[in-house]
């Protein structure tokens, strides 16, 4: 394989591992602040495709920034929604994680068929938001899409980053998160912080339906693999590690675009699983806690 | 375990007798093709459920790894039976036997905890689902196998929808009844002892390894026996009937009729795959219903609906008894 294409197949795994780190970092920030795996996770991917693609056909003339920005607010607030509705009156009954846990699988089934309901069953696909004439890099032809979707990534997990180290009520979510009941009695209203992690993780799922939507296509049941995949890449970076969760996202998208060549397209999707067993075997932390451990 | 509601053993016998005569009696009274073969599948379900059970409830495993057991089990039985022309006995026995050496090179993964083992077994169910759609010369791919035959017991061929209803029907028996003698045994103590604290029990001298892989193998042994049966149910097999999708359908069968309640388990089974069907008439809101119906169970009560049964019978026994005692005071005073 020349360089040229090595190249190609990097910048293709970079572009999907993003969009997988978005979705991971959503689990990852639900997992921290509640201890449940959030299975409705890939749905909140799916309405942010869909509401992008509505708002493209609204206003065709809208570039990806904007549509992504849709996407968001509209992943973030069904989030919200979502855990005002249903999840925040099951943990006031105090019912155990484990059942909140099934009732998400329960939201996911839901939300998807009701995504069905609104927006058809057919795939829809995403509208042209490119030039298609690609980027030459010395030999190797890079298409922009692909650019985008990695800078835009990137972006976003830059900003989470800024927001996180830097703002109130980001540094309330960091305490929250790791000493719930310390951070209550320093004043932070965990329910509304619950809330505000809900927001974000939505709108991180949004982002990644929008670009997930213009790299294939829109439909009602294109979020549940890839977030059941983004949650293995969580686990594989470090399960609630949100280093781990870019890191692991991004790894496992290259890893899958190279399995894909190298090994087969029909076993791509194996040789992550067969390194996210193994990989639990060795470093039940994932690969942070190893370099944690180095330290 | 003692905080729970116990009632009489013997109310429980009787309940679970009534509920034995109703489904020896549903293709007698109903005897409909259609009823019989979903109630059928609903039965293999439960024996899958009733595996599950052994792990999660009574281990606290949490595997979402069950489909590839199934899989493993249904495609052992099918090609055996269609390829070597095997007698579906010998199949059968094979079917748990193979499932059962998949599990022992997934033993390892036993160690880890919670929703770690959880993503290390589903990441198994995509595997295998992938194997089956991609060895053809083994599976017949996407295509699956066509023309399993109907299973036979020595010299009695069981044709038909209503003989195969009464072979899933007396596995499942034999399965709960095993199940119940295990979990008083050495070794079904030893698994609640972990599941109620595993640093208490490894220092009274459970060996959690042994023990938990045994469980794990034990499970996949009775998931493979319940895909064998599905195989000659259907008499077609398809990749697609195995994806991750389906173990997590098993895992909602085990947590809607309760986690830690065999019962529960067969019940949660039944509602689980007979539910849709039921919906039909909802046509295309029937999923959406379904969905919304699993959070509501879930934010019902904590132990499914084993636990809400036996909570509003208890109310009821404890009102009679009450309303006994109350009148027999009378009657001496």
């Amino acid at each position: 394989m020349s360089g040229s294409q090595l190249l190609e197949l990097l910048v293709g795994g970079l572009a999907i591992g993003c969009i997988y780190s978005l979705i991971a970092l959503g689990f990852t920030m639900i997992i921290r602040a509640t201890g449940v795996l959030h299975f409705a996770q890939g749905e909140l991917v799916m309405l942010g495709a869909m509401f992008g693609v509505t708002a493209h056909r609204l206003l065709p003339s809208l570039p990806l920034a904007p549509l992504l920005l849709t996407g968001m607010v509209f992943g973030g607030l069904a989030a919200v929604a979502i855990e005002l509705g249903v999840y925040r009156t099951l943990r006031v009954r105090r019912i155990p994680l484990m059942n909140i846990t099934i009732a998400t699988i329960g939201m996911s089934i839901l939300l998807q068929n009701t995504g069905q309901l609104v927006w058809g069953s057919e795939p829809i696909a995403y509208p042209k938001l490119f030039a298609s004439t690609a980027y030459s890099l010395g030999p190797a032809r890079i298409a922009p899409q692909l650019v985008w979707i990695i800078g835009m990534g990137v972006v976003v997990m830059l900003l989470l980053q800024l927001f996180l180290a830097f703002t109130r009520t980001g540094r309330a979510m960091q305490a929250a998160a790791q000493r719930p009941d310390t951070a209550q009695l320093m004043g932070i209203n965990l329910t509304r912080i619950t809330a505000y992690t809900y927001a974000i993780a939505g709108a991180l799922g949004g982002g990644a339906g929008v670009l997930l939507g213009s790299l294939f296509y829109a439909s009602f049941n294109m979020g549940f693999l890839p977030a059941i995949k983004a949650f293995v890449a969580a686990t594989l970076g470090g399960l609630g590690s949100i280093g781990g969760a870019m890191f692991g996202g991004i790894i496992f998208g290259v890893i899958e675009t190279f399995a894909a060549v190298w090994i087969s397209t029909s076993y791509k999707d194996a040789v992550g699983m067969v390194m996210l067993i193994l990989i639990l075997l060795v470093w039940p932390e994932g690969l942070v806690g190893l370099i944690r451990k180095r330290r | 375990m003692s905080a729970r509601p116990q009632f009489h053993a013997g109310y429980l016998w009787a309940g679970r007798i009534i509920m034995l005569a109703c489904l020896i009696a549903v293709p007698i009274l109903y005897p409909q093709k259609y009823v019989v073969h979903v109630l059928g599948l609903a039965m293999i379900f439960a024996i899958a459920a009733l595996a599950l059970q052994v792990l999660l409830g009574f281990a606290g495993l949490l595997s979402i790894g069950q489909a590839a057991f199934l899989g493993i089990g249904a495609y052992t039985s099918a090609i055996l039976t269609t390829r070597y022309k095997l007698p579906f006995e010998l199949a059968f026995l094979a079917a748990g036997l193979s499932a059962g050496i998949a599990s022992l090179t997934l033993v390892p993964i036993t160690r880890l905890r919670g929703v770690y083992l959880a993503v290390a077994t589903l990441g198994f169910t995509i595997i295998i689902h992938l194997v089956l759609l991609n060895e053809e010369w083994l599976t017949g791919g996407s295509f699956g196998i066509l023309n399993i035959p109907w299973p036979s017991l020595g010299p009695w061929s069981l044709k038909g929808e209503t003989a195969i209803y009464y072979l899933c029907l007396g596995v499942l028996v034999v399965t709960f009844v095993a199940l119940h003698r295990l979990m008083p045994s050495r070794f079904g103590r030893a698994l609640q002892a972990i599941m109620l604290e595993e640093d208490a029990a490894r220092a009274c001298g459970v060996d959690l390894t042994y023990y938990k892989s045994q469980a794990f193998v034990v499970a996949a042994i009775i998931t493979g026996f319940a895909g064998s049966l599905f195989a000659h149910h259907s008499q077609y097999l398809n990749p697609n009937d195995f994806t991750f999708w389906k173990s997590i359908e098993i895992v909602l069968m085990v947590a809607v009729g309760g986690i830690g309640s065999f019962a529960g388990a067969v019940t949660g089974a039944f509602v689980v795959t007979l539910l849709p069907e039921f919906l039909r008439a909802a046509d295309e809101y029937r999923m959406v219903i379904f969905g919304s119906m699993l959070i509501v169970f879930m934010g019902l009560g904590h132990r499914g609906l084993a636990g809400l049964f036996s909570t509003f019978a208890l109310r009821v026994l404890q009102r009679r008894s009450l309303a006994e005692h109350a009148s027999a005071h009378g009657l001496t005073r």
